[in-house]
């Protein structure tokens, strides 16, 4: 085990560069150790797919991904055969017989995430990324898949996982998952960090960020959060937006800045409008002087 | 603790929660026992993240959660945990249960020879604030034909097809090897299209009750067609009726919801509804790709302004939106109120839908529609 205690865990994660809540430390730590996938689901930004990557880092293993969208199939997602060298391995044989079972044999076969993840002797985190975009059906045979970890390929017959994959799974709740895949995983609400923490999180993620900006960035997103928004910047946006800052040199928030560098905050033209209208001018000012008192 | 007090402990809290309503089985509470076997029990946040870990699969249950568990393991006094339903109950006030149009002994007699029975003609072309119980018995047989017609999309699976586009490669392979590599038998298959996510915004305030409980009947209809039709309802309040519709009968889904969206007094609130619903659902991509039906008369009272950004969010997400305004129906209508004029520029179609004749109008839209505006 690459960690002993959730302490443990915790510290290494930091070092990875990721800094987890007391709740996410535990629920990896916990799904590291009782084998069971671990299910994020949050707002967009608040670094699920992140989590995966950083535990990925703490075991050595390699990230396989699986990207969910509408429509996802078998052969994007386990195997799909490689016809055009299967043709041309027929024509190479020329009068010679092939063999039916050679043609449909491991070395013709295109290997999708879930056969490489199952397949894989290196420790691998396989990151189910966005599975509410997923079909029902490819739900349902998902299932079966992280409960017995085999897939049959009717050519070849059935394939055992030569080694657990630690699974993780992404939501945005688009829409509210089967309650029989629910009940294979563990099941983690992530929210917004508190101020603190992601000041925190600024700090280790942007080198150079000067103390002061760290605060006063994480202090805006907050108050932006506070603000109506249609979508509320993440911690992603955050880390984007301190980064940029630091790029362009600043060490401290400034209205003209704010508003040339609000992009990489506010994605919808409309918060854009919402947050300039909400004097823009007057919450920068508040936040840099509040700062500036403690 | 003993070993085996903490099993009939987390065994009891186990009962506590689903008494609650959380989904807790056996198989769940085995989970928490061994996830409780992982950490430091003397540490009551690793006890609570172990439990919760285990024992919650939904982010709306957290709440109650954490409730219970504050009431379990730190002795507050359990006669202030909620039941589900009362959490549910609190948010709603009093409704006085509104005029009730329909008796339930009317429906019994659907289908048989009453007073006031009009032919399926007549019915399609009368408004249905005037229709009787009986005709809206009636009503609900002719939805369901309707109903089935739904918009479609392309789906990315592949069935076979004799007038396919897309070569069956894994069969042509196969038959390559009688023909030393040539392929000579071939195989279409086809993206087949399957229905486009339908998503209906309804108002049932008190103007609109009567065409809203038509309208719903089609919704339920709908839903009834298969996956991928969300039903909403709103007067005062947004709420999502979809599991309501699916399990029980359309009037009692109806009733229930209308007491729990409707302020006698307070009017309708389009505006903040279509952004509750925007906020709630739309940024789950819920809106994406689908055809979106508002069903309103557009009488915004409080912000017209709000009613028009909302539509605009709702439009860029969606594959098409639609209105329907049963007053529409009248020849001398305008859409003058302030919400309707607010919300026009962001709809792509605009119909009456106040009687049968109109509805069909909207399901041979439906059936036909098209992404108009830029994406």
């Amino acid at each position: 085990m690459a960690f002993s205690s959730i302490d443990d865990l915790e510290r290494q994660l930091l070092e990875t560069g990721y800094l987890p809540d007391r709740g996410l430390a535990t629920a990896l730590f916990l799904s590291v150790r009782l084998d069971k996938p671990l299910l994020l689901e949050g707002e967009p930004g608040v670094g699920k797919t992140e989590a995966a990557k950083a535990i990925a880092r703490v075991l050595g293993a390699r990230v396989i991904r699986l990207q969910c969208y509408e429509g996802l199939d078998v052969q994007h997602a386990v195997y799909e055969w490689n016809y055009s060298r299967q043709l041309l391995h027929i024509r190479a044989a020329q009068e010679g017989q092939v063999d039916e079972q050679e043609l449909f044999g491991p070395e013709f076969l295109i290997r999708r995430p879930l056969l490489e993840a199952l397949e894989s002797e290196e420790p691998v985190v396989l990151l189910i990324d966005e599975i509410d975009r997923a079909d029902d059906e490819f739900e349902a045979f998902l299932l079966e898949i992280l409960s017995d970890f085999t897939i049959t390929i009717p050519e070849i017959g059935t394939i055992h996982a030569k080694r657990k994959p630690t699974v993780i799974l992404t939501s945005n709740r688009t829409r509210e998952l089967h309650d029989a895949l629910k009940r294979r995983c563990m099941f983690h609400w992530i929210g917004h960090p508190g101020l603190e923490r992601e000041i925190e999180i600024v700090k280790l993620r942007v080198p150079g960020v000067p103390e002061r900006l760290a605060e006063q960035v994480a202090t805006f997103v907050s108050r932006l959060r506070d603000i109506d928004l249609a979508k509320p910047p993440g911690v992603a946006e955050t880390i984007d937006w301190a980064s940029a800052l630091v790029e362009l040199g600043k060490d401290e928030l400034d209205p003209e800045t704010v508003e040339a560098t609000l992009g990489s905050l506010l994605k919808y033209h409309e918060d854009f409008e919402n947050v300039k209208k909400s004097a823009l001018a007057d919450l920068v000012m508040d936040v840099v002087k509040s700062g500036l008192q403690t | 603790m003993a070993a085996d007090a903490l099993v009939r402990h987390v065994v009891a809290f186990g009962r506590v929660l689903r008494a609650a309503g959380l989904d807790v089985g056996p198989g769940r509470v085995a989970e928490a026992l061994s996830g409780l076997d992982n950490v430091r029990i003397g540490v009551k946040d690793d006890v609570y993240w172990a439990l919760r870990l285990t024992l919650v699969s939904k982010a709306e249950d957290i709440e109650l959660f954490d409730r219970a568990f504050d009431a379990w393991f730190l002795r507050v006094r359990r006669d202030e945990l909620p039941r589900r339903d009362e959490v549910v109950a609190k948010a709603v006030p009093d409704a006085q249960p509104g005029p009730r149009e329909i008796d339930p002994d009317a429906e019994a007699g659907e289908g048989e020879e009453t007073p006031g029975w009009t032919t399926s003609e007549s019915l399609h072309t009368k408004d249905f604030a005037s229709m009787t119980p009986q005709e809206l018995a009636e009503l609900k047989r002719l939805m369901k034909d309707l109903a089935a017609r739904r918009p479609l999309r392309r789906s990315r699976r592949l069935r076979r097809h004799h007038r396919g586009d897309i070569l069956d490669m894994r069969r042509l392979v196969r038959a390559s090897l009688a023909t030393g590599g040539d392929p000579l038998d071939r195989t279409f298959r086809k993206k087949m299209l399957v229905p486009r996510r339908l998503v209906v915004i309804c108002d049932v305030s008190g103007s609109m009750e009567a065409y809203a409980r038509a309208l719903l009947l089609f919704v339920h209809a709908a839903v009834g067609t298969g996956k991928g039709v969300e039903a909403f309802v709103f007067g005062t309040r947004l709420t999502r009726l979809t599991p309501e519709l699916k399990s029980k009968d359309a009037e009692e889904a109806f009733d229930a919801a209308s007491a729990r969206v409707v302020d006698w007094s307070g009017g309708t609130r389009i505006g903040a509804s279509l952004k509750a619903y925007n906020d709630g659902w739309g940024r789950r991509a819920l809106t994406r790709g689908a055809v979106v039906i508002v069903v309103s008369d557009g009488w915004e009272r409080e912000n017209a302004e709000l009613v028009g950004s909302e539509m605009r969010r709702l439009q860029r997400q969606a594959y098409a939106t639609v209105w329907v305004n049963p007053l529409k129906g009248s020849p001398e209508y305008q859409p003058l109120a302030g919400g309707m004029r607010a919300a026009l520029p962001y709809i792509d179609r605009f119909l009456p839908g106040h009687n049968l004749a109109a509805l069909e109008e909207l399901a041979t839209v439906l059936e036909g529609i098209e992404r108009r505006h830029a994406a």
